[in-house]
C-alpha cells in the first residue's frame, strides 16, 4: 500500500485566497498583463561523513515568496522571506513600480485545482531517525573504503528534502504540490606514489526514504572506489581527434551540454541558440531521437507540475535527427509564439523560473554494446563521464571523462586518465554513427540562469565518429 | 532592538534543552538587478531577504540548524534540530564557540553614496552600455546579456560567550556578454566590473573590452597538438587559482585530500610565485574584520617566493595542528556550517607588462579563457584538462586567435614552472572569496588541437 505521508506544518504560512488575489491585484496595478505568486516552504537535511565519521550535519528550513509580473516581453521579479500581508502587498507594489502604465480592470478569480501526482512517496524522510541515516552512510563508507588498499579517503554525502510549493496567477490558476527528493553522494580517493585520483557516484530519486532502503548500496560504493583505483593505475590519455564510444547513463551529459541547453527557450527565444528557427530541419544523425520527460515516475528530474503550475510531460525534442520542439516557459513562449511545455523550473523562490531540462535522454537504438566496441578499430571508450559546460551561441562544449579506456582492434584496452572532450554540438550530433540498445538514466545537478536544479541525463551507449580529445600525452 | 531580544529567547530555549555554548549568525540584505535586451528593460528583480542560523554545543558536539522564517515560531525547531544534529556527530575534532579576539581592525566596505544612486540613473547606465556595444563594431550581432545590479548585506554574530559583532557592506556589479558574427563564425566576449562606487563604472571602457574580446577571436582555428609554452592571461590564471583554492585549506590537508600535506616550509613553486591572503586589501570585495567564527582576520603570505608558509586555518584545524588560527573560518551563508576559505587571495604581481611577456616569447599560446572549470579538473590530483580560447604567438607577436583546443597539465607541477609573472593583477567575479592573479607564463603545457 502506498500512502502519502506528507506532514503539513504549513498551516500558519499558507496564504489565503483573498490575500493571494490582493497581491496579484497589487502586482497588476501599473499595467502589467500577467502576475504570478510562488510560495516555497522547504525542509533540508544534509549529513557529511568523511573518513567514517560524521563531520557535519545541517538541517533547516527555507521559506520565501516570489512575485513575478509580465508586460509584453518584459518581466519583473521580486522575492522576500516574509509572509505577512503588509510586506507581501508592499513587495508586489514595489515590483509593479518597475512597469510603466495604467491599470485596466482587474478581476482575479482563483480556482484551486488538484495536482496529478507523478511521484509517490512511501516513507517521509523527516520521520526517519538521523541515527538510521548515519548507519546507512557508515555501511556505504565501509564498503567503499575496504574495496582496495589503495583507497585512502571516502566521503559520503546524504541529502533529503521536502519542498512544499504553492503557485497562483492572475489567470486564475492556483495549485499546491509537495516534492520529495533523496540522494546519496559517494566520493572515493585512491593514492599511490604521492598521486591521488578520485571516483564518484551519486544516485538519487524523487522518492522518500524507501529509495535508500531499496538501493543497491554495495554496487554504488564499490563502483566509486573501483573508478578511483582504476584511474590511479591509469596512464594519461592521448590527445587528438578520434572516434569516441560513450557509455550509457551519465554519458548522456554529452547531449545535455551539446544540445539540450540550446533547445531551452531561454536561449532560443532571443535567437541566441544555434538551434533557433530550425524546427523541422535535420540537425542530427538519423539514429538520434532525443526526449525530455519530466513525468517519469520517481525519477530525480521529475515533478508533477513545473514552477509555473503546468503539468510535466514527455516532450520529443529530436526525432530521427529532425528537430521537433523546444522546452518552453511562459515568458519565452510569448516571444516565440509557442505554448508552454511544462519545463519552467527554478532552484528556489530566489529565482524567476525559466525553461530548463528535466530528464533528458537519447532514446535507445538497435546496436548492442558489444557490436559497437567490436566495430571500433581505434579510439577512446568513455565509461563514465564527469561534468561539462557549453556556450549556447556557438554550441561549443567541453566535458571531462572520469573513467576512460583506449580501444584497439575492437577491444577495450588499458585505462587512461585526464581526458577531456571538446567540440561543437551541431557537429557531434551529426557524427553519432552507432546507438546502443541499453538506455539508462543518471542523476546530476544542472546550473543555469534559474539556479541549480536536479536533472537526469541519459542515453544508451553511443559512438561518435570523431571528437577532439585532450590529454597530457601526445597523439595516438 | 528586536533582533537582540529574539536572540535572547533562542539562547534561553537552548539552555533549557541542554545546550551549553551557543551562537547565532544572522544575515539580511537586499538586492536589485536590471537587465536590458534590445533597448528595453526586459528583466527587473529585487529582493529583501534574511536568514538565521544557530550552532550550539550539546554533550561536547556541535550541531547546526537554520531558518529563513526569522521569528519566534521557529525557535523550538531550531533548537531541536541543533540537538539532534549534534547527537549524530562523531568527529573527534572539537569545534568551539569563540569568546572574541582582543582587537578588530576596522574595514570599510560600505559606501553610503551607493544607496543614494537613483534607480533611473542605473537604468540609464545599463541601457547605454548595451547601446555602446552595438555602436563600436558592426560585427556585434547580439548583446546577449547586459546587466547592472547592486546589493546590501549585513551580518550579526552573537554568542553566549559574550561576543557580539556586526558588519555591513554593499556592492555594485555590471557585466555584458556580446556575440560577434562574421559569416557563420560566432564568437562571444564578456566584460565585468565590480565595486561599491557606481560612478567608477565606465560604459565606454566596459563595452570596448567585451567587444574587442569577441572580435579578436573571430576567425579562430585550432592549432597542432603538442607541448607549448603557455601564457595564462590574468583572468584565466585567476580562474585556475580559484578552482584549486581548496588545496590550501588545512581541513583538506588533515583529511588527506590535499597533496600539500607535509610540504610546509618546502619549495613548492617557482621563486617568482608569491600567494597572498589579505583581508584588509583596499577595494577588496572579500575584505572583512572578522571571520566565520568571530576571529579577527589577518594578512598572510601563503606561498612566499615559492615556499609554502602556511595552510588556511579555522579554530578547529588550528587546534589540531597546534598552531594559531589564520582567521579563515568561512560561513558562506547562514545555511552553511563552518569551513575554510581565503579572503582577498591573489598572486603578487611582477614587473613585466603582458605586452613585454608576449614580446619575449618566441612561440607560445596565450590563453584568455578556460572553460569547464567545474568538471575538467581534479583538485585532489591537481590534474586539469580544459577547453580553452586564446591566441597563437610567434616571434613575439600575436599571429591569430585559437579555439577548439584543450590545455592539460597538473597544477602542482605548473606552479613550479612559472617563468614570468606579469604586472597586470586582475580579480575575478567575487564568490566565497575574491581571487586575483596577474598573467603567468608557464614553461610548457600540453595542448590538444588538430
Amino acid at each position: 500500500m502506498v500512502k502519502y505521508l506528507y506532514y503539513d506544518k504549513r498551516s500558519e504560512n499558507v496564504l489565503n485566497k483573498q490575500l493571494i488575489e490582493d497581491i496579484l491585484t497589487a502586482a497588476l496595478s501599473t499595467g502589467g498583463d500577467f502576475a504570478e505568486i510562488f510560495v516555497e516552504d522547504r525542509t533540508n537535511n544534509g549529513i557529511v561523513m568523511i573518513g567514517g565519521k560524521v563531520e557535519s550535519t545541517v538541517s533547516g528550513r527555507d521559506y520565501g515568496v516570489g512575485i513575478r509580473i509580465f508586460k509584453g516581453f518584459n518581466s519583473v521579479y521580486a522575492y522576500t522571506n516574509k509572509s505577512d500581508r503588509e510586506t507581501l502587498i508592499e513587495t508586489a507594489k514595489k515590483a509593479a513600480a518597475a512597469i510603466e502604465g495604467i491599470s485596466g480592470d482587474i478581476t482575479i478569480n482563483l480556482i484551486k485545482s488538484d495536482v496529478k501526482k507523478i511521484n509517490t512517496i512511501q516513507i517521509d524522510p523527516s520521520t526517519v531517525e538521523k541515527t538510521k541515516k548515519v548507519q546507512l552512510m557508515r555501511k556505504v563508507y565501509d564498503i567503499a573504503f575496504n574495496y582496495d588498499e589503495l583507497i585512502t579517503q571516502v566521503t559520503v554525502n546524504y541529502t533529503d528534502y521536502i519542498q512544499n510549493i504553492m503557485v497562483a496567477n492572475s489567470e486564475g490558476l492556483w495549485k499546491e504540490d509537495t516534492r520529495v527528493r533523496s540522494r546519496l553522494g559517494i566520493s572515493s580517493v585512491a593514492s599511490k606514489n604521492g598521486e591521488m585520483q578520485s571516483g564518484y557516484f551519486g544516485p538519487g530519486a524523487s522518492k522518500g526514504y524507501e529509495f535508500f532502503e531499496n538501493l543497491d548500496i554495495d554496487h554504488y560504493a564499490k563502483e566509486a572506489s573501483r573508478i578511483a583505483v582504476t584511474m590511479i593505475n591509469a596512464k594519461y590519455s592521448p590527445s587528438g581527434k578520434m572516434p569516441v564510444i560513450i557509455d550509457n547513463g551519465f554519458g548522456g551529459v554529452i547531449f545535455h551540454e551539446a544540445c539540450g541547453h540550446g533547445l531551452e527557450a531561454t536561449s532560443v527565444a532571443k535567437g541566441l541558440s544555434v538551434f533557433a528557427g530550425k524546427i523541422g530541419e535535420q540537425i542530427a544523425s538519423p539514429l538520434v531521437t532525443a526526449i525530455d520527460d519530466g513525468s517519469i515516475p520517481g525519477e530525480w528530474g521529475s515533478y508533477s507540475i513545473d514552477d509555473e503550475g503546468t503539468p510535466s510531460r514527455k516532450n520529443v525534442l529530436i526525432e530521427k535527427g529532425i528537430l521537433k520542439g523546444y522546452m518552453v516557459d511562459k515568458l519565452n513562449g510569448r516571444r516565440m509564439n509557442m505554448d508552454v511545455t511544462g519545463s519552467s523550473r527554478r532552484q528556489s523562490y530566489r529565482f524567476a523560473p525559466t525553461s530548463r531540462m528535466s530528464n533528458t535522454y537519447i532514446d535507445a537504438g538497435e546496436s548492442t554494446p558489444e557490436e559497437i566496441i567490436a566495430n571500433t578499430e581505434k579510439g577512446l571508450y568513455a565509461k563514465y563521464m564527469g561534468g561539462g559546460s557549453v556556450n549556447p551561441s556557438t554550441g561549443e562544449f567541453n566535458f571531462a571523462v572520469m573513467e576512460g579506456y583506449l580501444v584497439e582492434n575492437g577491444k577495450i584496452k588499458e585505462p587512461v586518465r585526464g581526458a577531456t572532450l571538446i567540440g561543437k554540438g551541431t557537429e557531434v550530433l551529426n557524427k553519432i554513427d552507432m546507438v546502443g540498445n541499453n538506455l539508462q538514466l543518471s542523476q546530476g545537478m544542472c546550473g543555469s540562469v534559474s539556479g541549480s536544479i536536479p536533472a537526469n541525463v541519459g542515453q544508451p551507449m553511443i559512438r561518435v565518429s570523431e571528437i577532439t580529445v585532450g590529454g597530457r600525452e601526445g597523439e595516438v | 532592538m528586536e533582533m537582540k531580544s529574539l536572540i535572547e529567547k533562542i539562547f534561553s530555549e537552548g539552555k533549557k534543552k541542554g545546550l551549553t555554548d551557543m551562537e547565532v549568525y544572522y544575515s539580511a540584505g537586499n538586492s536589485l538587478s536590471l537587465k536590458v535586451f534590445q533597448k528595453e528593460l526586459d528583466g527587473y528583480s529585487l529582493s529583501e531577504s534574511e536568514g538565521l542560523s544557530l550552532r550550539g554545543v550539546y554533550k561536547g558536539k556541535m550541531g547546526y540548524s537554520y531558518t529563513e522564517k526569522v521569528d519566534e515560531t521557529s525557535i523550538e525547531q531550531l533548537v531541536n534540530n541543533v540537538v539532534e544534529n549534534a547527537t549524530i556527530i562523531d568527529s573527534d575534532d572539537e569545534e568551539v564557540i569563540f569568546e572574541g579576539s582582543k582587537e578588530y581592525k576596522k574595514v570599510d566596505s560600505f559606501n553610503t553614496e551607493l544607496s543614494n544612486v537613483k534607480e533611473e540613473d542605473k537604468i540609464k547606465f545599463v541601457k547605454s552600455l548595451e547601446e555602446e556595444a552595438y555602436k563600436i563594431d558592426k560585427r556585434i550581432s547580439s548583446v546577449k546579456t547586459c546587466v547592472y545590479g547592486d546589493g546590501y548585506g549585513e551580518v550579526i554574530m552573537s554568542n553566549t560567550k559574550g561576543l557580539y559583532l556586526h558588519d555591513k557592506s554593499n556592492i555594485a556589479y555590471t557585466y555584458i556578454v556580446v556575440d560577434a558574427k562574421e559569416g557563420n563564425d560566432i564568437k562571444t566576449g564578456m566584460a565585468y566590473r565590480t565595486g561599491n562606487d557606481f560612478y567608477k563604472f565606465n560604459v565606454k571602457e566596459i563595452a570596448k573590452e567585451a567587444v574587442e574580446e569577441a572580435i579578436g577571436l573571430l576567425g579562430a582555428k585550432s592549432v597542432k597538438s603538442g607541448n607549448y609554452p603557455v601564457i595564462l592571461r590574468n583572468s584565466a590564471a585567476a580562474d585556475l587559482l580559484e578552482a584549486f583554492t581548496g588545496i590550501f585549506s588545512a581541513e583538506a590537508v588533515q583529511k588527506n585530500l590535499s597533496l600539500l600535506k607535509g610540504k610546509l616550509n618546502e619549495k613548492i613553486a617557482s621563486e617568482r610565485f608569491t600567494l597572498i591572503d589579505d583581508p584588509y586589501m583596499e577595494g577588496g570585495l572579500a575584505s572583512r574584520s572578522f571571520d566565520g567564527e568571530g576571529v579577527a582576520c589577518k594578512y598572510k603570505k601563503v606561498i612566499d617566493k615559492g615556499v609554502l608558509k602556511t595552510y588556511l586555518h579555522n579554530l578547529k584545524t588550528a587546534r589540531k595542528d597546534g598552531v594559531e588560527t589564520t582567521g579563515n573560518a568561512s560561513k558562506g551563508s547562514y545555511k552553511s556550517s563552518i569551513s575554510i576559505a581565503p579572503s582577498n587571495f591573489y598572486v603578487e604581481k611582477g614587473e613585466k607588462t603582458l605586452e613585454e611577456i608576449i614580446k619575449s616569447s618566441d612561440k607560445a599560446i596565450m590563453i584568455t579563457e578556460l572553460q569547464g572549470l567545474h568538471s575538467g579538473l581534479n583538485s585532489v590530483s591537481g590534474d586539469f584538462s580544459l577547453a580553452a580560447l586564446g591566441y597563437l604567438i610567434e616571434e613575439g607577436k600575436i599571429v591569430r586567435p585559437v579555439e577548439q583546443i584543450i590545455v592539460s597539465g597538473n597544477y602542482f607541477e605548473m606552479i613550479k614552472n612559472i617563468e614570468e609573472v606579469g604586472s597586470d593583477l586582475k580579480f575575478g567575479l567575487p564568490g566565497e572569496a575574491y581571487i586575483g592573479s596577474p598573467s603567468l607564463k608557464v614553461k610548457s603545457l600540453a595542448i590538444a588541437g588538430e
